[in-house]
């Protein structure tokens, strides 16, 4: 089966006309198309990032509000700049772009402009034929090109191998060289996972000028069609150039990971980064995504709203979190359900942390204290302390 | 429960009331007497104005009605022109044509300006618009100041009121400066640029901001307590302190509709409603001419909203905001008679009675969950034809489009209207096409005789009764979900609002590619020559893009010093928790729109967007 085309789709800066792109990437989706979407709102430099880190085939932008030449010009331009002008550049804008726009557009490196009245089936079928063939691809010098190609090369390897077949050197624990500590983050959806990490990576990135941090994020990939992956959307903060960041289908494979995360985290763990964050999709109570050692400190994420008192003996990862996030503790029943989880988690009799916060909220003292937890130990002490219980290998 | 839970329960109970009074006046014989004296009162008291033909006509129409239940039905449950529960109107006598000339605009404008105070001039005076004046508010704003100061006088030179109704450009929209890094493209592009007082002073020059023959309407919402701030701050610049109390207009303002449809909000949520609810603190009770926030239906309906959707979003969050300022203490007849609203007006059927109905839900919400008295019941609504309905192909179409839709918005009494132009599907409206929108309007409400002699020319049909009922029920059903949900704000942030909205956008997109909607032009009828139509084209020139820079430039390098200590103020009265309002009006003295935003973000985060 031919793997998936991932493509990036965002709106420009200023512009917040999101209705035709949102129906756009549901087409898209339908047709077997992972689509990374960045949002509205976005600067070409965000837009030019995003698009190299997470490698895709193309850009898609949906322009409503005027200065599209420019805009489309400069993302043409600032591709080339980095090297990845085989990063192909299409969009529309319904009747905003004229013909005559479209022109000078495409002079300017734009490979199409649809107008008003093409079928989305017309755009999905474009992008299948266009983008669909692997082109060939030099290897790439820039730091941030280069580590992108190398994570698609090994995604395209598992999804061709199946999800059966793990890689056996590939756990991070046991990864050699290694410079990152490496977070997990997990959670029902809708717990605030990805608005944590957005305001952890807020803390990381002012809390000094060298800290860099991957983000490794997990989306489903719908049964049989293609990928939305969103995060990106929502995370303001990470979109800023000490921080990598890689969105992944799961293509098929349940747990919440994709069959490649392993070998990309074990990548992304010696790659030169401080910190280097996982987010599973959205899990289920039976849920234990992070085998293996996979990572060096787990994350619960919960919501007050999990249900009766009950549900909390099921949840497996209660037991093996390292901190347990109680999110969203700005809803009526968050205190009851501090002290039912509280009391669950005494249970277990082993040294487990428990955090209150509203990610929602800017400089959230809750969040500050999570930010604590993951950074009072220096990365060289979690690799010291892996390193002398390396045991099966 | 919050107060939606409320309002669906007034509804109820408004609608068995009505029953009893219709049994009450078929058992009750003095109270069967009383109701057809009324009628007979009001029927005998109706003028008598003339057609230009000839024909005499009563100046409002009522239905055929002498049993005594029936006309119980009809003033209780839909009310005469101007009396609650204000179905067939907001006002008695909406646009038709004055029998005599109305007292001069100065006389009424003194009374105002001599403070006379909001609470005596409530009193049950008979419902009347404060001013004759045309309806027409066409919405502009193009390059920089000057520019779209041109186009408004263009615009008004014939009109004996000035209202002018201003667009911003995308960076003003989003809080950000001219001279901010990857914004160029966009300077002046589908709207106005705006950066600092200056600018300000330059979009209305000209016009006498005081006169109570002027309103200003400004479409923006993240960053409107800072552009309202620069507005009084310009217009004191020209004409003294004085003129504050007598400034008289809109600014949108609505959070809730960014966060759910339109995303052009800059702050996080509740932050951005702090300071809403700040600047409508002070807008209230120091502008009581001021409507400071226009809560809209318009961009939830582009977004691509079913009717029903976007009337109960819209009143719903209304009715949000009343109940965060009644909580903060604001008395309710300080702001409920402040709030107004705006809807889109498309060519689906609801749209025959989606103002109605919002009008009759609003007044009871208002009067009988908020204690508000009869202006602060009134919903006073501002109409745009759909601009989502107008197509690229075959645009001319979209003149019959608009002059429908404005057909709908009158039928519905909206108490002002902008009509789009034919030529939106590509560009800010050229002049050519923006005159060809205005005079639609001309046509429909001077030229032709369907709105000016009768009140009620075309209300309470059987199909518009039909709608009315259809569509009550489908808001108040909205209403329970979204309270089932723990109110608006939770249901937001939960995305309920986003998530049907967009459900219903890519339902159309769908119906329109299968065919089970036509379009003509498009789907129907299609002409085969997919050409683009020949229009001119409004862009802003590089060149006045770069100079809108240097003015910025220049404007930060004289207050530079200034600047930095009237932030500092601010970001400490925002620390603090204090009204933000007036640290704002002192802040736009000397620093620009991205200059506050960037330091209200410091403080209470940006904004993180849904998808």
């Amino acid at each position: 089966m031919a793997l998936p085309i991932r493509i990036l789709t965002a709106v420009p800066i200023c512009d917040g006309h999101d209705s035709a792109i949102n129906t756009i990437n549901l087409e898209f989706i339908r047709h077997g198309i992972e689509v990374v979407y960045l949002g509205f709102h976005r600067y070409v430099g965000d837009i030019v990032r995003a698009a190299i880190q997470e490698d895709v085939a193309a850009i898609g932008i949906s322009s409503y509000n005027g200065g599209h030449i420019d805009f489309f010009a400069d993302v043409v331009s600032q591709l080339k700049k980095n090297g990845a002008n085989d990063i192909a550049v299409f969009g529309g804008g319904g009747g905003t772009i004229t013909h005559d726009d479209a022109r000078q557009m495409k002079r300017k490196g734009v490979d199409e402009i649809f107008f008003a009245g093409t079928s989305l089936t017309e755009m999905a079928d474009y992008v299948k034929k266009h983008y669909g063939k692997k082109k060939k691809r030099r290897l790439k010098s820039k730091a941030d090109l280069a580590l992108a190609r190398k994570l698609t090369e090994l995604e395209e390897a598992a999804s061709r191998r199946g999800k059966h077949q793990p890689l056996n050197d590939a756990s991070p624990a046991r990864t050699k060289d290694r410079t990152s500590k490496v977070i997990g983050f997990t959670g029902p959806g809708g717990a605030g996972k990805t608005t944590l990490i957005d305001e952890l990576v807020l803390r990381f990135l002012q809390r000094d000028s060298k800290t860099r941090i991957a983000i490794l994020s997990h989306d489903p990939s719908v049964i049989g069609e293609g990928a939305l992956l969103g995060d990106r959307a929502t995370m303001i903060n990470s979109q800023d150039d000490r921080v990598f960041m890689r969105s992944m289908a799961t293509r098929g494979q349940a747990g919440g990971l994709s069959p490649a995360t392993e070998s990309c985290l074990a990548l992304l763990a010696r790659s030169r980064f401080d910190y280097v964050i996982i987010e599973t999709v959205g899990t289920g109570q039976e849920a234990l995504p992070f085998r293996n050692k996979l990572v060096d400190q787990t994350i619960l994420v919960m919501n007050p709203d999990y249900g009766a008192r009950l549900q909390l003996q099921k949840i497996v990862m209660l037991d093996v979190a390292d901190v347990v996030v109680v999110n969203k503790t700005d809803l009526e029943r968050a205190k009851a359900a501090l002290a039912e989880i509280e009391y669950r988690l005494t249970q277990n009799k082993r040294k487990q942390e428990i955090v209150a916060t509203v990610a929602k909220r800017h400089r959230d003292p809750g969040v500050d204290e999570l930010f604590e937890l993951i950074t009072k130990e220096t990365v060289a002490a979690v690799y010291d302390r892996r390193k002398p219980k390396g045991r099966h290998s | 429960m919050s107060k939606l839970g409320a309002v669906v329960e007034a509804v109820e109970k408004h609608g068995r009331f009505v029953l009893e009074q219709v049994k009450r006046a078929r058992s009750d014989e003095k109270f069967a007497q009383a109701v057809t004296d009324r009628w007979n009162k009001v029927k005998a008291e109706i003028p008598i104005s003339k057609a230009p033909t000839g024909l005499p006509l009563p100046r409002l129409a009522l239905p055929e009605i002498d049993e005594p239940g029936e006309i119980a039905r009809y003033l209780f449950g839909d009310g005469l022109p101007g009396e609650f529960p204000y179905l067939n109107g907001a006002y008695r006598e909406m646009y038709l044509e004055p029998l005599r000339e109305i007292e001069s605009f100065e006389k009424n404008g003194e009374a105002v300006a001599a403070g006379v105070s909001r609470a005596r001039k409530t009193k049950e005076r008979p419902a009347r618009p404060p001013l004759q004046e045309e309806p027409t508010r066409l919405f502009s704003g193009l390059m920089l100041a000057e520019d779209t100061n041109k186009r408004f006088h263009f615009l008004s030179a014939h009109q004996r009121s000035k209202r002018l109704s201003t667009a911003f450009d995308g960076p003003t929209l989003y809080g950000i400066d001219s001279d901010a890094d990857g914004v160029f493209g966009k300077i002046g592009e589908g709207g106005v640029a705006v950066d600092t007082v200056e600018d300000m002073v330059r979009l209305y020059d000209g016009f006498e901001l005081g006169a109570p023959n002027f309103s200003a309407s400004m479409t923006i919402s993240g960053p409107a307590p800072i552009i309202m701030a620069m507005y009084i701050a310009a217009a004191k610049r020209r004409f003294g302190a004085k003129v504050v109390p007598n400034l008289r207009g809109t600014i949108q303002a609505d959070i809730f509709k960014e966060v759910q449809a339109q995303n052009e909000t800059i702050f996080p949520t509740e932050a951005s409603l702090r300071f809403l609810c700040d600047m409508i603190d002070w807008t209230t009770a120091n502008m009581p001419r001021w409507y400071p926030v226009s809560i809209s239906g318009y961009h939830i309906g582009e977004a691509g909203s079913t009717p029903v959707q976007q009337a109960a979003y819209t009143l719903s969050n209304g009715f949000a905001y009343a109940e965060m300022l009644s909580a903060r203490g604001v008395p309710v007849d300080q702001f409920a008679s402040r709030l107004s609203f705006f809807l889109d007006c498309g060519l689906d059927v609801e749209y025959i009675a989606l103002a109605r109905v919002s009008r009759k839900i609003w007044a009871i919400g208002m009067r009988d969950v908020f204690g508000a008295n009869a202006r602060g019941q009134m919903f006073k609504l501002h109409t745009q034809t759909s601009g989502r309905s107008l197509i690229a192909a075959e645009f001319k179409n979209n003149l019959t489009r608009t002059a429908a839709e404005l057909m709908l918005a009158y039928m519905n009494g909206t108490n002002s209207c902008h009509s789009n132009s034919a030529d939106e599907p590509f560009t800010t409206p050229s002049e050519e096409w923006i005159r060809l929108a205005a005079h639609g309007q001309a046509i429909l409400l001077e030229e032709s005789g369907i709105f000016k002699h009768t009140m009620n020319m075309l209300s309470g049909s059987p199909g518009m009764k039909a709608v009315e009922r259809a569509v009550e029920k489908a808001i108040l059903d909205e209403f329970r979900e979204i309270e089932s949900l723990g109110g608006v704000l939770a249901a937001v942030e939960n995305r309920y609002q986003r998530s049907q909205i967009q459900n219903a956008a890519h339902r159309y997109e769908q119906q329109i590619y299968d065919g089970t909607r036509p379009i003509v032009g498009l789907n129907r009828y299609r002409n085969g020559a997919d050409e683009m139509p020949e229009v001119e084209l409004v862009r802003t020139p590089r060149a006045k893009q770069k100079l809108q820079v240097e003015r910025l430039k220049k404007f930060k390098k004289k207050n530079a010093e200034k600047s930095n200590r009237a932030l500092h103020k601010l970001g400490a009265v925002v620390e603090r928790g204090e009204n933000s309002f007036p640290a704002l009006l002192e802040a736009v003295e000397v620093c620009s729109l991205g200059q506050i935003t960037g330091r209200l973000q410091e403080i209470v985060g940006r904004f993180r967007p849904m998808v």
